[in-house]
């Protein structure tokens, strides 16, 4: 099964991730700004900029999959963290309270702080305590919730409006700290290759509607990693060129990336970082994960003529900043666009914005595609409730179910 | 005392002030959040109501919410389904923290409530952010007005302003009585007699508060002396965790709750125009923790320490409250390393399960001041 790789992900980590820390340590070292940022924060501004960003967030699911997250989470219940704070937060500053044989280094340490409150409270106070820690300032966008989980165009003004000025506050208060000025030519373009970065991100997820399917789940939370960190460079819209041409030959030869593809599944949350694995075991029940809602919700058309009022319209309609009604809609598109007949719904310990609503999210799915949903509790990176024998269990006792309910092999014939 | 004994009964969503105002066909509106102005309910003659928990295991919320999500705001969703809050004709969330904002998804869902609103509570203070609570006030406005058909001038809400502003001052005054030593109220009552404003028209509250500052005057059974304590959380809807402290001698005299001193401390501004002035005080009151920054409030806890010459600070997270909980490490550090004050940090779940090893860990840690003291 191994040859069906993709080749462009052969050695992801040690070519795109591993390099992108060693350069902000360095730069860090030659006086370079670097800042820390989490996600659904506008980060073609920083990349505009030349400001390099470090993602925590990044960080933490690193330690995961080198299996150090665990302790570095001990490292900061010791300091008095809570053991059910997001696992992603006690995790990195687990690492700067304790800090022997870090992955790559240790976490480049920050001159700034980035965050929005777009997609949880835990960024804001988590980056809070980091700021606090390195006595460096940080950066918010305090975003309103877009409680009508309006579409970009939907959006009222003056939710688009709040956001702008900010936007505008914030960096004329970055240049004033750093120093820089933001270029607007040189943000047009950081926009231009971001939209580019999306095109190509969504083609990719094209390619994987095709039955067999060419890309599972493993390869999408490695491959998301330019969309989601870097998504205004070169690099990231070369990467996914590569990335598109390898699957559009699959898909022509008809290659799967598993064997025989018998279970097509749509896979919402976060992976479970430290056993990556778990995706080759799916593989051995027959079944791939075709959609995760992870990779459809960082791609968005941004207009380099209006750099500010696109960047709101796209953050503000993102579905961590939504209702769950658009989180449900998303899975229940994902469910037909990609054929699937299963959803794996895992909850994450620390996490209330995607545990809070699971059970209404796996109801409404039934009652909108009958394709029922499970799920698993389970944390993104703490392993220490994971019980491997009673997931597992689960899991294939419910693929049983899906067997029994669906035939794939009509559904296909009858597709294509 | 009479009064306090009153004042019990009215910690609940079917006390007499709310049946009777149900009963003139008036409509009531339940709240989640102390960032929701009231005035501008009250001023349209609607009662705003905080909703509350309850100690019940909630069984029917967990059918619909799993284990790791705040068990107050499970248990306030649980209270809904059980149809506590059937005589509200609707209710308002608040975009405080990311518990309520999702379970606010459930209630629309699960609860038959009439009607449903949500305020877009900013989270920093800057001028933006002002301007947009501005506008997100004045849209509440409209559609309190729409929705149940009544006005909410200039003039109501300036009487209206005037006489919480006197509720505020008269829940000062018995907070003051905690002062001395020993202190007047008991930290339990001075909660319950809080709660019970959020459940009672301003007017009867007010003159039950005027009662109840007489009263104490001449009460008997004034609380013993006790280690004195400053009690920081989040939300405490019952007092038996303070009663809890009180049993093992310890002496509650000031706290830093949103049911306790976050919900009145700060006065609406009677000289300004009543909307900008609304917005300004919920904007700059003594902060939550979902507000950035957590500065303001821990200097609001320090200076409460101060003010109440308190000998040790209890901090209570609520389990799976993320706001308070990457608080607390923080502002117990502050209360040690800058005011010297020893700290005792607590989780605890909104039913109280668990007491017998939260009784162990106070009274040790009461124990160990009396030690000190």
């Amino acid at each position: 099964m191994s040859e069906r790789r993709l080749a462009t992900l052969k050695g992801f980590y040690q070519n795109y991730v591993k390099p992108s820390y060693e350069m902000a340590h360095k730069a860090r070292e030659e006086g370079k700004l670097v800042a820390w940022v989490a996600s659904t924060f506008p980060v073609e501004i920083l990349h505009a900029m030349d400001i390099i960003p470090v993602w925590p967030e990044n960080y933490a699911s690193l330690c995961a999959t080198r299996k150090v997250s665990v302790p570095l989470c001990e490292s900061a219940e010791r300091k008095g963290f809570s053991k059910d704070l997001c696992s992603y937060a006690r995790c990195v500053l687990g690492s700067l309270f304790d800090g022997e044989n870090l992955p790559e280094g240790g976490i480049p340490k920050p001159d700034i702080l980035v965050a929005s409150t777009c997609a949880c409270d835990t960024h804001m106070k988590w980056f809070q305590v980091a700021s606090r820690i390195f006595k460096k300032p940080l950066f918010l966008l305090d975003v309103p919730y877009n409680v009508d989980s309006a579409s970009p165009e939907q959006l009222e003004d003056r939710y688009v409006q709040h956001y702008v000025c900010q936007l505008e506050d914030l960096v004329s208060r970055l240049e004033k700290y750093s120093k820089m000025k933001l270029v607007d030519s040189k943000l047009r373009k950081t926009l231009t290759l971001s939209n580019k970065t999306s095109e190509l991100w969504l083609k990719v997820q094209e390619y994987r509607k095709s039955v067999p399917t060419p890309m599972g789940a493993r390869e999408a939370f490695s491959a998301v990693y330019f969309m989601l960190c870097v998504p205004g460079t070169e690099q990231a819209v070369g990467f996914y060129e590569e990335l598109c041409a390898e699957l559009e030959q699959r898909v022509k030869q008809g290659v799967g990336i598993i064997e025989d593809e018998k279970y097509r599944l749509v896979w919402d949350n976060l992976p479970l970082w430290f056993d990556l694995q778990f995706f080759q075991y799916l593989e051995t029940l027959k079944a791939v994960v075709v959609a995760e809602t992870f990779s459809h919700v960082w791609a968005g058309g941004l207009n380099p003529s209006k750099p500010y009022e696109s960047l709101a319209r796209k953050h503000l309609s993102n579905m961590a900043n939504c209702t769950i009604e658009r989180r449900i809609e998303l899975i229940a598109a994902l469910v037909k666009d990609f054929r699937a007949n299963g959803v794996i719904l895992p909850t994450n310990w620390g996490c209330r914005m995607m545990t809070i609503g699971e059970t209404m999210v796996k109801e409404k799915i039934q009652e909108m595609t009958d394709v029922s949903s499970l799920i698993l509790d389970v944390d993104s990176t703490d392993w220490r409730n994971y019980d491997e024998f009673k997931v597992k269990t689960k899991l294939e006792t419910y693929l049983r179910t899906l067997n029994s309910l669906f035939k794939i092999g009509e559904t296909r014939r009858s597709a294509l | 005392m009479e009064s306090l004994k009153l004042i019990r009964t009215l910690i609940s969503a079917n006390n007499k002030f709310i049946s009777e105002w149900k009963r003139l066909k008036r409509p009531v509106l339940g709240y989640t959040c102390s960032y929701t102005p009231e005035e501008i309910i009250s001023a349209g003659e609607i009662l705003p109501i905080r909703i509350l928990g309850s100690l019940e295991p909630p069984k029917l919320a967990d059918v619909h919410v799993s284990t790791n999500v705040c068990s107050f705001a499970k248990s306030c969703f649980n209270n809904a389904l059980k149809g506590e809050y059937s005589s509200l004709d609707g209710y308002v969330f608040s975009h405080s923290c990311d518990n309520q904002k999702k379970i606010y998804d459930l209630w629309r869902r699960y609860t038959t409530i009439p009607k449903a609103y949500f305020i877009n509570t900013p989270h920093s203070t800057n001028e933006n952010s002002r301007r947009f609570f501005r506008d997100e006030l004045e849209k509440f406005r409209e559609w309190l007005m729409k929705s149940f058909k009544v006005e909410i001038s200039e003039e109501n809400l300036r009487s209206t302003i005037r006489t919480f502003n006197e509720n505020r001052r008269l829940l000062r005054q018995v907070y003051d009585l905690r002062k001395g030593n020993p202190p007047l109220v008991l930290g339990s009552e001075a909660l319950e007699i809080v709660l019970s404003s959020m459940m009672t028209p301003k007017e009867e509250h007010n003159k039950l508060l005027q009662v109840l500052l007489e009263e104490i005057d001449t009460r008997e059974d004034v609380p013993k002396e006790g280690v004195r304590l400053l009690v920081s959380g989040s939300i405490m809807d019952n007092s038996e965790l303070l009663r809890l402290i009180e049993s093992v001698g310890g002496s509650v005299v000031a706290d830093d709750l949103c049911t306790g001193s976050r919900y009145f401390w700060d006065l609406v501004n009677e000289e300004e125009e009543p909307m900008t002035a609304i917005t300004e005080r919920y904007l700059h009151k003594i902060p939550s923790s979902f507000m950035y920054s957590s500065e303001e409030r821990f200097r609001h806890t320090r200076e409460m320490a101060k003010l109440f010459d308190v000998e040790g600070v209890l901090i209570f997270s609520l389990k799976f409250c993320d706001v308070h909980s990457f608080d607390a490490p923080l502002l117990a550090e502050e209360l040690r390393e800058e005011d010297g004050l020893p700290v005792l940090c607590l989780e605890w779940d909104h039913s109280l399960s668990g007491t017998a090893q939260l009784r162990t860990r106070i009274e040790a840690f009461i124990e160990m001041l009396e030690e000190q003291i």
